[in-house]
C-alpha cells in the first residue's frame, strides 16, 4: 500500500448504526459461506461505536435472535426481559393504568428486550471484531471519530464515496467505495434523497429526551408507556418509563415536532414530566446519571423515500425512516433492513453489479418483511391525529383532568357528552385508521417547520408541588450529564443568513416568545446575543449534543446540523 | 529545498492518568495492570515531527523505549502520520533511571543513522524529570533548544523561540539539533483516515506490521547492558510513602444548579462545623 493511493473499499458504512451493524453482520456471515473476498469500512461520528446512540429501548428481540441465535452465550447486552407492561393515562397528580382488555397491543411489551441501544451498538461493533478474526476473505476497517460530510458522485451521478476530512491532501480526505450504506439520521443521507428527489412528503420528526436514573427501588422489567401530562397542548407524544437492571431507571419523553407551540422545549417538559409524584415517588432518593436527547423519525409509510438505494448506495434504518410510530418500535425496524440490504449486497458484490436496478431489489425484499408490512398497516396512524385535533387537544386534556378529580371514565363521559355526535364518530373513525383498514390513499405532510404557530399559547400546566427540587434540572445543567466534549474551532451548525435569524427574533420578541430554535434545543445551544444594539443568533457550540431539533424546527430552515467531526459531541454510552 | 531528510521523535507510553487501575498496595505503579496512554507531553512532539514533515518534508521516524505494549503507541504516531516506529524493548532496561535512559536511547538514535531534527516532549506525567531529552543531546554532543514553543527552517538552520521566565528568547542553530517541545504554538491535528487506515491493516497483517514497526534489542544497537537498567542507574529509591487516597474524603458536587449545589456543601457536616468555629 503507498501513501498516496486512493483509499477503497469494496462497502462504506456511513454510520455505527444498529442497521448498519446488523448489515456488517449478516454480510460477513455471508461472504464466510461464500469465501467472496470483501473489504468493509465502518463511519462511526462518535469517539466510539455507540456514543452517539440513543434510544429507549424496549425492543422487539425477533431480528436479533435470527441476527446473533446464541446471544445469551455471545453476551449481548440486555437490561431485562419485559414481564409487565402498562399503558397509562396521566394527570398532572395521579395516572390511570388503562386495564389490560382495553390496553392498545401495541403497548403489550411483555417478552420484549429492554436495551440499552449505546451499549447494543458497542457490543455489536466488538463482536464484529471478533467474528470478523475467522474470516480471513472479508476485512473491516473501523473508523470511530470519523463523519461523513459530503457525498462525493462521479460523472454519471452515481455515489462513489464520501468526504471525512479537509486537509491540504485530497487524496486524504475521500473514501471511496463500490457500495455506501447510509445508516444516520439524516445528517447526510438527506443531501442523497434531495439530490435524487427520493422522498415525496418530508419526514416527520419527533425529538426523544431521556435521562438515565439510579434509584433505591427495583423496577427491573417494568416498562410503562404514558400519554398525557405533560403534553396537554394538543402536541403528539407521550412518556415512557423502563426498569432496567442493578436499580436504573429510564424516564423519557417524545414529542412531535409537527408541533404548533413554537415554544416546546423538551428537556423542561421532562422535567414536568418528572415532577408527576408516580415518578418522584421513584427518584425522589435517586441520582440522575446521563441526560441525551435524539430525533425519530415518525413519517412511516408514506414518509419513506420512493426507492431506497441509487447507484451505488443504499439507505437504512434512520436514514430510510422505518419506525413504526405506533408499535414505538424502531431497533428491530432498522436491524431488520440491515439484514435485507446484506442479502442484496451479497449478491451485488458477486455479480460486481451496483446499479440501482440491482441494489434496489433491497427494497423489494424489505416488501415481503414485518418492515413495510408493519409500515402499511400504521400508515394512517400519526395522521389520525393530524386530521382530528380533538383528539389531543381536547379529549385527551379532559381525560387527564378527570383522572385528577376522580376517575377516568367521568372524563370519557364527559367528552360523550360534550360531542355527543362527534366523539363516537371520531373513536370509530381513530381505530379504523390506527388499524389501517380504512384506505384514505397516500397522504401528503407539511414538513415540521410549517405547522408551527408563532401565536400559539399552550394551556397553563398544573403541576404537582410536592417534588423533590434537587430531582429537577435545569437545561444547562442537564448538558453537564450528556458529557459533551468538543475540539477547538469547532463550527458544526451551519446558520446560512444572519438576517434571516435577525427578522426571526424580531417577529419572536414582538410576541414575548423565544425563537424555536433558542426554546426546543435540548442542550442551551441556541441563544440571542445583543450586539451594537442589534439582536442576532448566537451559539454556543460546545454544549450541543447533536440531535438536530434546531434544524427541524427553524421556521426559516435557516441552520444545518453537521456531524460534529474528530470524535467530538456527547457521551451517550450507557444511556 | 530544506535538505530536511530524516525526523526522529522520541515517545513514551504512560500509565492513563485518568484511570486509578494499575496502582500497587504500597502506592507504585503496576505498569502491567495500568491503563496506558502517551504520555500528552509527547502529542506536542509528535505535532512539531509531523509539521515539519508537512513543511519541509522528510520522514518522521516515531521511537519509543519500553515494553512490548508500547507498540500501541507508536501505531498511534502512524495513526497521526509517521512513516515508521522504532520500539527498543529489552528485559534488561527494566528500572532505568534518566541516565540509563538517555544512554540506551542515544544508542538507539545512532544506530538509526541519520537524522536532521529530534524532537521530545518536555517531559513525562510518570517520571516529572525533564531530563532525557537535554542528556540525549549531550551525549550525541548536539544543539537542544528545550521549551520551544515555535520554530522554522531557514537556510537550514533552525530559528527557534524558547519560554524563559518573564517572556521568550529566540536562538539560531545549525542542524541537527534536539528539541523538546512546550505545549504551545502547533494545534493539536486529530489522526488521518490514511493512518488510521493503515494502523488497523498493520493489526490484521503481521509481515507488513514488521515493515513499518520494528522493534529492538539492546544487542540490535550495541548497547552495554551494564549501563542500562537497574545496573545501569546510579538513581536509589530510598523508600516511597504513600500520601493517601486522593478525593477519599473529597465528594464532587457539580451539575446542578447553583442554588442547590450550594445548599448541598452547606449540607455537610464538616462545613457546618467550620462554619461554627
Amino acid at each position: 500500500m503507498s501513501d498516496t493511493d486512493q483509499i477503497k473499499y469494496n462497502l462504506l458504512l456511513v454510520g455505527g448504526s444498529p442497521s448498519n451493524l446488523a448489515l456488517a453482520h449478516k454480510l460477513v456471515a455471508l461472504a464466510k459461506e461464500s469465501n467472496q473476498k470483501l473489504s468493509i469500512a465502518i463511519l462511526e461520528k462518535a469517539r466510539e461505536f455507540g456514543g452517539h446512540i440513543v434510544s429507549g429501548a424496549i425492543s422487539n428481540p425477533h431480528v436479533i435472535k435470527k441476527l446473533f441465535p446464541n446471544y445469551e452465550e455471545l453476551g449481548f447486552p440486555i437490561e431485562g426481559v419485559c414481564d409487565e407492561s402498562f399503558f397509562s393515562v396521566m394527570g398532572a397528580h395521579k395516572k390511570w393504568d388503562v386495564p389490560r382488555p382495553l390496553m392498545p397491543d401495541e403497548f403489550k411489551k411483555e417478552g420484549y428486550f429492554v436495551l440499552t441501544l449505546s451499549y447494543v451498538v458497542s457490543w455489536m461493533a466488538n463482536q464484529l471484531k471478533e467474528v470478523i478474526k475467522d474470516v480471513p476473505n472479508v476485512t473491516i476497517d473501523f473508523f470511530p471519530g470519523f463523519s461523513a460530510h459530503e457525498i462525493i458522485y462521479d460523472g454519471n451521478n452515481k455515489v462513489i464515496g464520501v468526504r471525512v476530512s479537509h486537509t491540504e491532501r485530497p487524496d486524504d480526505d475521500y473514501v471511496y467505495a463500490d457500495v455506501t450504506v447510509f445508516g444516520d439520521k439524516g445528517f447526510l443521507s438527506q443531501d442523497l434523497i434531495q439530490k435524487f428527489d427520493l422522498r415525496q412528503n418530508p419526514q416527520m420528526w419527533s425529538v426523544g429526551v431521556k435521562e438515565l436514573w439510579e434509584v433505591p427501588g427495583d423496577y427491573r422489567n417494568k416498562v410503562w408507556h404514558t400519554m398525557g401530562y405533560p403534553l396537554l397542548d394538543g402536541t403528539f407524544g407521550g412518556g415512557f418509563v423502563y426498569g432496567m437492571k442493578n436499580n436504573r431507571l429510564t424516564i423519557g419523553l417524545i414529542i412531535s415536532l409537527d408541533s404548533p407551540n413554537p415554544n416546546i422545549n423538551p428537556q423542561q417538559q421532562l422535567q414536568e414530566y418528572k415532577k408527576h409524584p408516580w415518578i418522584q415517588e421513584m427518584i425522589r432518593e435517586g441520582r440522575l446519571i446521563k441526560y441525551g436527547a435524539a430525533l425519530l423519525p415518525e413519517g412511516g409509510y408514506y414518509s419513506l423515500p420512493s426507492k431506497f438505494a441509487v447507484n451505488g448506495a443504499m439507505l437504512a434504518g434512520d436514514a430510510l425512516g422505518v419506525l413504526n410510530a405506533r408499535r414505538l418500535a424502531g431497533v428491530d425496524m432498522a436491524m431488520e433492513c440491515g439484514y435485507q440490504a446484506a442479502l442484496v449486497l451479497h449478491e451485488a458484490f458477486k455479480e460486481g453489479n451496483f446499479s440501482q436496478e440491482k441494489l434496489n431489489q433491497y427494497q423489494k425484499n424489505l416488501q415481503g418483511t414485518f418492515v413495510m408490512k408493519d409500515l402499511y398497516e400504521s400508515r394512517y396512524f400519526r395522521y389520525a391525529f393530524m386530521e382530528n385535533p380533538r383528539l389531543l387537544g381536547e379529549y385527551l386534556p379532559t381525560v387527564s383532568k378527570s383522572i385528577d378529580t376522580g376517575s377516568p371514565f367521568m372524563g370519557m363521559l364527559k367528552v360523550g357528552l360534550s360531542h355527543p355526535l362527534t366523539a363516537p364518530f371520531d373513536g370509530l373513525r381513530v381505530k379504523s385508521l390506527f388499524d389501517g383498514k380504512r384506505d384514505l390513499g397516500p397522504l401528503a405532510y407539511k414538513p415540521c417547520r410549517e405547522h408551527i404557530k408563532p401565536d400559539f399559547t399552550p394551556p397553563a400546566l398544573d403541576e404537582d408541588t410536592h417534588y423533590r427540587k434537587d430531582t429537577i434540572y435545569s437545561r444547562p445543567d442537564a448538558v453537564f450529564y450528556a458529557s459533551t466534549k468538543y475540539h477547538e474551532e469547532n463550527h458544526h451548525i451551519d446558520e446560512f443568513e444572519a438576517a434571516t435569524c435577525m427578522q426571526c427574533i424580531d417577529t419572536y420578541d414582538a410576541i414575548g416568545k423565544s425563537t424555536p430554535c433558542v426554546s426546543d434545543c435540548t442542550a442551551e445551544v441556541h441563544r440571542v446575543d445583543e450586539i451594537e444594539g442589534a439582536r442576532k443568533h448566537g451559539m454556543s457550540l460546545e454544549n450541543c449534543i447533536q440531535c438536530r431539533t434546531c434544524e427541524i424546527v427553524c421556521p426559516e430552515a435557516n441552520l444545518r446540523v453537521n456531524p460534529t467531526e474528530e470524535g467530538s459531541g456527547p457521551d451517550f454510552l450507557g444511556l | 529545498m530544506s535538505g530536511i531528510t530524516d525526523i526522529i521523535v522520541l515517545i513514551k507510553q504512560v500509565p492513563d492518568t485518568t484511570s486509578k487501575a494499575g496502582l500497587n498496595p504500597d502506592g507504585t505503579i503496576d505498569r502491567a495492570r495500568a491503563k496506558r496512554m502517551l504520555n500528552p507531553f509527547d502529542r506536542y512532539a509528535l505535532q512539531a515531527a509531523l509539521h515539519v514533515k508537512k513543511t519541509y518534508g522528510g520522514k518522521v521516524t516515531a521511537l519509543s523505549m519500553g515494553p512490548p505494549p508500547a507498540v500501541e503507541i507508536l501505531l498511534e504516531a502512524i495513526e497521526h502520520g509517521a512513516d515508521q516506529g522504532y520500539l527498543l524493548s529489552d528485559r534488561r532496561l527494566a528500572a532505568s533511571d534518566t541516565l540509563a535512559t538517555a544512554y540506551a536511547l542515544h544508542k538507539c538514535i545512532l544506530y538509526l543513522g541519520k537524522f536532521d531534527l529530534l524532537f521530545t516532549g518536555l517531559q513525562t506525567t510518570d517520571g516529572d524529570t525533564a531530563q532525557v531529552g537535554p542528556q540525549i543531546a549531550e551525549r550525541l554532543d548536539l544543539s537542544q533548544v528545550t521549551y520551544c514553543e515555535g520554530f522554522s527552517i531557514q537556510n537550514g538552520k533552525l530559528h527557534a523561540r524558547r519560554i524563559i521566565e518573564g517572556g521568550h528568547q529566540d536562538v539560531i542553530t545549525e542542524l541537527p539539533a534536539l528539541v523538546t517541545v512546550a505545549n504551545a504554538y502547533h494545534t493539536l491535528e486529530y489522526k488521518t483516515i490514511r493512518g488510521a487506515r493503515l494502523a488497523q491493516e498493520l493489526l490484521r497483517d503481521e509481515a507488513l506490521k514488521n515493515q513499518y514497526i520494528h522493534t529492538i534489542t539492546l544487542d540490535d544497537v550495541n548497547a552495554d547492558p551494564e549501563l542500562c537498567g537497574l545496573k545501569g542507574s546510579p538513581t536509589i529509591v530510598a523508600h516511597t510513602d504513600k500520601v493517601g487516597q486522593i478525593g477519599g474524603q473529597c465528594t464532587m458536587h457539580q451539575g446542578k444548579s447553583a442554588d442547590i449545589l450550594i445548599k448541598e456543601i452547606m449540607d455537610c457536616t464538616n462545613i457546618k462545623e467550620f462554619a461554627k468555629q
